[in-house]
């Protein structure tokens, strides 16, 4: 029985295991045009450097900020998409399969396609605010808010995604508990406050989690719209990575940012789930 | 002797669900395995079919010791309580798949296949998927599938306990009649005491992994080995007296009978079964149960007694019968 | 109430479709009409991009298949791994299933992108580089956690008396596997197998540091490649028909499977 898992287990092993190992050990090289490309043991340099590499702990705060208010803006947006699409009405098959789409769409088709609708002066945006008499937006070239526009093509990417997790949620929730609560007179607002919001909880904790995780490796959409630009005010911690390997063709440093990453997304995951214990308890006792 | 079971065994962690297990059952015998849910009757059709190993003793299947031989190459009849049907195949895949593993000829299979559609009345559901099927013919395909197995043994889990009352007892002679046809060892799993007692030639009683005793119908009835037999076997249930601290004294409610000398009792409700009538009644030794001819009138004092060999007497701490 | 309704309907169609329609809308405007969109321009329509698009060298048409291509091999290989796999979990003991499970599952979590340097320096190492057929194995591997997890949970949905039954017809395991157990979670499998074709298909960084020859490029790539060609002048126009081709299977798929996707996506999320 355990062969059946041998296939399985053994890609696994050199799809994530080796390579994480692999980091472990090339992050204490340093492998780049310097070395000839040769790996050559420096001794935790690379650590040193990532320590005081600005660049590195700027773009760490930039991937926390677009990976907290991109998801947070996601999760509303697709509460509201989940509760509009449990109701029963006439094409809702039809509906739900259209929002399905931008899901479904590479992210690098779209991004451009984000970058084509942001444009200044061209994109109608600018266009609409050009008519309207106001200033450009300059989206795309304002370090200040271009972050934001890298957020809206996020958010309208992942959205049904997170939507769908929460409607499988929302369709384990029997409809009885809310006419029970109806009967004893509770308003709708009620009804979302003591039903829905409870017992969506492990959905809405799943989905924040998952989309969370990928958030925070955000790669395509960046390297597409914005390159990581104005001014490096967008750049992700995995395009730093990716720059640093393919760009400055520094591998031994790229690595040690990928390893620094990973320690930072291991952190934070272990700072959330003590941050959920040490919400959950006070409230358990409550309902003792 | 085509199925002997030598002091098997069956653990579940460090418990023994099944243990000291010795039976035998012979062609063309039905046995009836009957007991509360837990007791361990499922367990045995499962180490007898090979689909749980068994942790001690042996198992000889038609002259043969099969005791490590995988279920696959067992060659067993199975019905399951769920019928277990394949519910992507139609009705005749499901009967043909198992023959075509075994690889027999398409024409042999086409023809035992409809053979066996025939004789179970199924030729117009061949087509059918399990889904579309009544109970009753859903019980039919999967008793098809097990005679199509040519096998050395019969094992029926619960066969009708997913049937409506009705159907089932319309049923059981039919059934009998079918797996006993070929004169092979039939095992019967059942909770219902009636249905054992109206489907088997002996019956074996299991109670905690033990088998507490095994006779004909009437034998456990009349003769039962402790209080656990005597209150599983008969309905309604026998009456229990606690005359002393040692031993408890229990009477068939048919046994009791209106005598003059008799205990006073005091009619509390009365219950119409057909052909006959139930009284229970308050007695001074406790409440009473008390079959009738339903022809009796209940008299003005009621006083009840029994004759003295239709008393059984059982140990108060043990269960076990006093002789 | 319906009222209110239909306008979140209609808020939420154009939230999902307004950016598509913006690109369908531009790749039928002429160069002239999209610098000054408001003007009264005489040429306003044109098919000039979608010429330009399927003229180029490689055409565009070429892309799509190497997308197809590596989404087939890639979804029949994760198939072919993980459903024995799955099997496999839903039989074995707890204590080594459980655990199997929670490694599954935060590897389905893990932010793939991190692991590309590793997987870019295993295809050097190995010479897997600009091979479509070899790019399916990390796609594949990157695949396999969802996949298992799926499938497991169809596994374990299914009754073990199926399986007992199929023994007792003198069934090994593969002939178990093959005709009974696999047939039955055919709705699993078929959701599981567009899920990894998706992302096989949408799958961008892997493909961007494995594969160099302009012919063998997949979608996503070259579609970056375009936006890549110049950081100052992007030609929007010729793009947006490429945007416009690219998502016409894609729309397609989502719209013919969307049962499959919504079921394997939320089993997903109610049993994994």
């Amino acid at each position: 029985m355990i062969l059946l898992l041998g296939p399985a287990g053994l890609l696994l092993l050199v799809v994530f295991a080796a390579p994480l190992l692999h980091y472990a050990w090339l992050s204490n090289h340093a492998d780049s045009v310097v070395t000839g490309l040769e790996p050559v043991l420096n001794h935790g340099a690379n650590w040193i450097r990532l320590l005081q590499d600005q660049r590195f702990w700027q773009d760490a705060t930039q991937t926390l900020r677009f990976a907290l208010v991109s998801v947070g803006v996601e999760l509303l947006l697709a509460l509201a998409i989940a509760l509009l699409l449990d109701q029963r009405w006439r094409g809702r098959g039809a509906v739900r399969a259209i929002a399905l789409i931008p899901w479904a769409l590479p992210t690098t088709v779209m991004a451009l396609g984000w970058r084509w609708i942001f444009n200044t002066p061209y994109g109608p945006l600018d266009q609409l605010a050009h008519a309207l008499g106001w200033p450009s937006l300059n989206l795309l070239a304002n370090p200040a808010i271009t972050w934001i526009a890298t957020v809206v093509g996020d958010v309208w990417k992942t959205t049904p995604f997170a939507a769908l997790i929460l409607l499988a949620g929302l369709q384990t929730i029997p409809g009885d508990l809310y006419e029970a609560l109806r009967l004893e007179g509770g308003s709708s607002w009620v009804c979302f406050r003591r039903i829905t919001l409870p017992l969506l909880r492990p959905y809405l904790a799943l989905a924040l989690l998952f989309r969370l995780a990928q958030a925070f490796g955000v790669f395509d959409l960046i390297q597409v719209m914005t390159g990581g630009g104005p001014a490096s005010s967008t750049e992700s911690l995995a395009l730093y990575a990716y720059l640093n390997a393919m760009r400055f063709l520094d591998f031994g440093y790229s690595a040690t940012v990928v390893s620094g990453s990973f320690l930072l997304l291991l952190g934070l995951c272990l700072g959330g789930w003590l941050l959920s214990l040490g919400l959950s308890r006070p409230q358990r006792q409550q309902e003792v | 002797m085509s199925l002997r079971l030598s002091n098997i065994g069956r653990r579940a962690g460090q418990q023994w669900i099944l243990r000291h297990l010795e039976l035998t059952v012979s062609d063309g015998e039905c046995l009836a395995l009957v007991g509360p849910s837990g007791c361990g009757k499922s367990t045995t059709l499962r180490l007898i079919a090979g689909l749980d190993p068994a942790d001690e003793g042996s198992i000889e299947l038609g002259e043969r010791d099969v005791t490590r031989l995988p279920a696959v190459q067992r060659r067993i009849g199975m019905v399951f309580q769920s019928y277990a049907l394949f519910p992507h195949l139609s009705v005749a895949d499901n009967l043909d798949l198992g023959l075509k593993i075994r690889g027999i000829a398409i024409q042999e299979r086409r023809r035992r296949v409809s053979d066996v559609l025939e004789r179970m009345r199924l030729q117009e559901r061949a087509a059918h998927k399990p889904a579309q099927l009544s109970g009753g013919q859903r019980q039919r395909v999967a008793l098809a599938r097990a005679l199509l197995r040519d096998p050395l043994i019969y094992l029926m889990d619960e066969p009708m306990s997913n049937l409506d009352a009705q159907l089932r007892e319309d049923l059981r002679p039919e059934l009998r009649q079918l797996v006993l046809r070929d004169q092979k060892p039939v095992l019967y799993v059942t909770h219902d005491q009636h249905e054992a007692m109206a489907m088997a030639d002996r019956i074996a009683v299991l109670h905690q992994g033990r088998l507490e005793q095994i006779g004909t119908p009437s034998e456990l009835y009349r003769d039962p080995v402790s209080l656990f037999v005597a209150t599983f076997i008969g309905r309604p249930q026998i009456n229990l007296l606690h005359t002393d601290s040692s031993s408890v004294l229990g009477v068939r409610p048919e046994a009791l009978q209106l005598q003059a000398d008799g205990l006073p009792c005091r009619l509390t409700h009365l219950e119409w079964l057909g052909a006959s009538q139930l009284w229970y009644l308050d007695s001074p030794q406790g409440t009473l149960r008390m079959v009738l001819a339903a022809d009796r009138r209940v008299p003005e004092t009621i006083r009840v007694g029994w004759r003295p060999q239709d008393e059984l007497r059982f140990d108060a701490v043990s269960g076990r019968r006093h002789r | 109430m319906p009222h209110q309704r239909r306008l979140w309907i209609v808020l939420l169609l154009a939230w999902s479709l307004g950016p598509l329609l913006w690109q369908l809308y531009t790749s039928f405007c002429s160069d002239q009409a999209l610098v000054a969109p408001l003007a009264a321009t005489p040429e306003r329509w044109t098919l000039a991009h979608y010429r330009a698009v399927l003229n180029s060298q490689p055409p565009f048409w070429r892309y799509l298949l190497n997308s197809l291509f590596v989404g087939t091999s890639s979804t029949l290989l994760t198939l072919v791994i993980a459903l024995p796999a799955a099997y496999a979990l839903t039989r074995l003991k707890p204590w080594i299933a459980r655990p199997a499970r929670l490694l599954l599952l935060a590897a389905a979590l893990f932010p793939y992108v991190l692991l590309f340097l590793a997987l870019l320096e295993v295809a050097r190492s190995l010479h897997l580089g600009n091979n479509l057929l070899a790019l399916s194995i990390p796609y594949a591997a990157l695949s396999q956690p969802l996949a298992i997890l799926l499938l497991t949970a169809a596994f374990r949905d299914l009754p073990l008396d199926l399986e007992d039954a199929a023994r007792l017809e003198g069934m090994g395991l593969w002939q178990r596997l093959r005709w009974v157990l696999i047939p039955l979670i055919a709705p699993a499998t078929t959701s599981t197998a567009i899920l990894v074709f998706l992302f096989s298909w949408n799958e961008y960084p892997i493909a961007l540091t494995w594969i160099s020859d302009a012919s063998l490029l997949t979608l996503p790539v070259a579609m970056a490649r375009i936006a890549g060609s110049s950081i100052y002048s992007v030609p929007y126009g010729a793009y947006a028909a490429a945007t416009v081709l690219g998502s016409i299977p894609l729309v397609l798929l989502v719209l013919v499977f969307q049962k499959s996707i919504v079921s394997g996506l939320t089993s997903g999320a109610v049993k994994g």
